[in-house]
């Protein structure tokens, strides 16, 4: 098992339910006036051809093409990791949101960040808390409307 | 059995079925064994354990009806991928909310104490 490592990232799936319409969060993932409240505070851009990332002072945090983009249903962009030094330099990766209605007023959210085969870094640090920490502060907006604070009671 | 009066959210639901899951110590095997190699097949998660395969995959469709494993098709295999959001949200609910206060309390005692001492230097 010594690849454990490596095998570890390489695709990541994460999955959330909202509360929310399909076309609703198509807006919250493709737009900055939500991006900037759940994405690390990133200003998101996504036009069919380019996935733009910003920091709050204007820095590039990602430039990349999108592969599909077929709203509200399915978005699939390149990832790189402009947004620290030391990641920047790895090869794009690839990132896939895909919408899924439920019953109930409900959507079933599934991301997927593959293509991660050589860029170890960028997959250690996306995983675990990175993706999860972006789609429970997304799940919280949508619902209560409101982005979460970290010493909220 | 705690009820908790008429009707649970689609929430409270999903974290009946977290808490669930994860109170049986092969479930959280299958869990550890996912997170060290995401994408594994059920002949490959199969020779971990002494149970047989239709045990195993008993655990990994209580897994799954939890949301903490997604499974995709590759050719005639379905592979297996743990999804931590259903922990981080149990954790962000039910962690959290007893850890933080308690640490808070305890880091303004700090100065409290610092300031309140008279015998210092």
């Amino acid at each position: 098992m010594s690849t454990t490592d490596h095998d570890l990232a390489t695709e990541q799936v994460y999955q959330i339910v909202i509360r929310t319409t399909p076309e609703r969060l198509w807006e919250a993932i493709t737009s900055p006036a939500f991006t900037t409240q759940y994405f690390h505070g990133a200003r998101i851009d996504v036009t069919p051809e380019r996935y733009t990332s910003r920091g709050p002072d204007g820095q590039s945090w990602g430039d990349d093409a999108v592969y599909e983009f077929d709203p509200p249903h399915r978005l699939v962009h390149g990832w790189r990791s402009l947004y620290d030094p030391d990641l920047a330099d790895e090869p794009e990766s690839r990132v896939t949101w895909q919408i899924e209605p439920r019953d109930g007023g409900l959507c079933l959210l599934t991301v997927t960040h593959d293509r991660l085969e050589g860029s170890p870094r960028t997959a250690r640090g996306v995983s675990g808390e990175g993706w999860t920490t972006v789609l429970s502060g997304l799940k919280t907006l949508l619902e209560t409307g409101s982005p979460m604070l970290p010493a909220d009671g | 059995m705690v009820t908790y009066g008429e009707r649970m959210t689609p929430d409270d639901e999903t974290q009946e079925a977290v808490f669930r899951a994860l109170a049986d110590s092969s479930r959280r095997r299958l869990l550890d064994l996912l997170h060290a190699r995401g994408g594994q097949s059920l002949t490959e998660l199969e020779e971990e354990f002494a149970m047989t395969r239709f045990g195993v995959m008993k655990h990994l469709r209580v897994l799954s009806d939890a949301g903490l494993v997604v499974t995709r098709k590759q050719g005639r295999k379905t592979l297996h991928f743990l999804n931590p959001v259903p922990i981080r949200l149990v954790h962000d609910r039910w962690i959290d909310k007893y850890t933080e206060p308690q640490v808070a309390t305890l880091a303004g005692l700090v100065p409290l104490l610092e300031g309140a001492s008279p015998e210092e230097g």
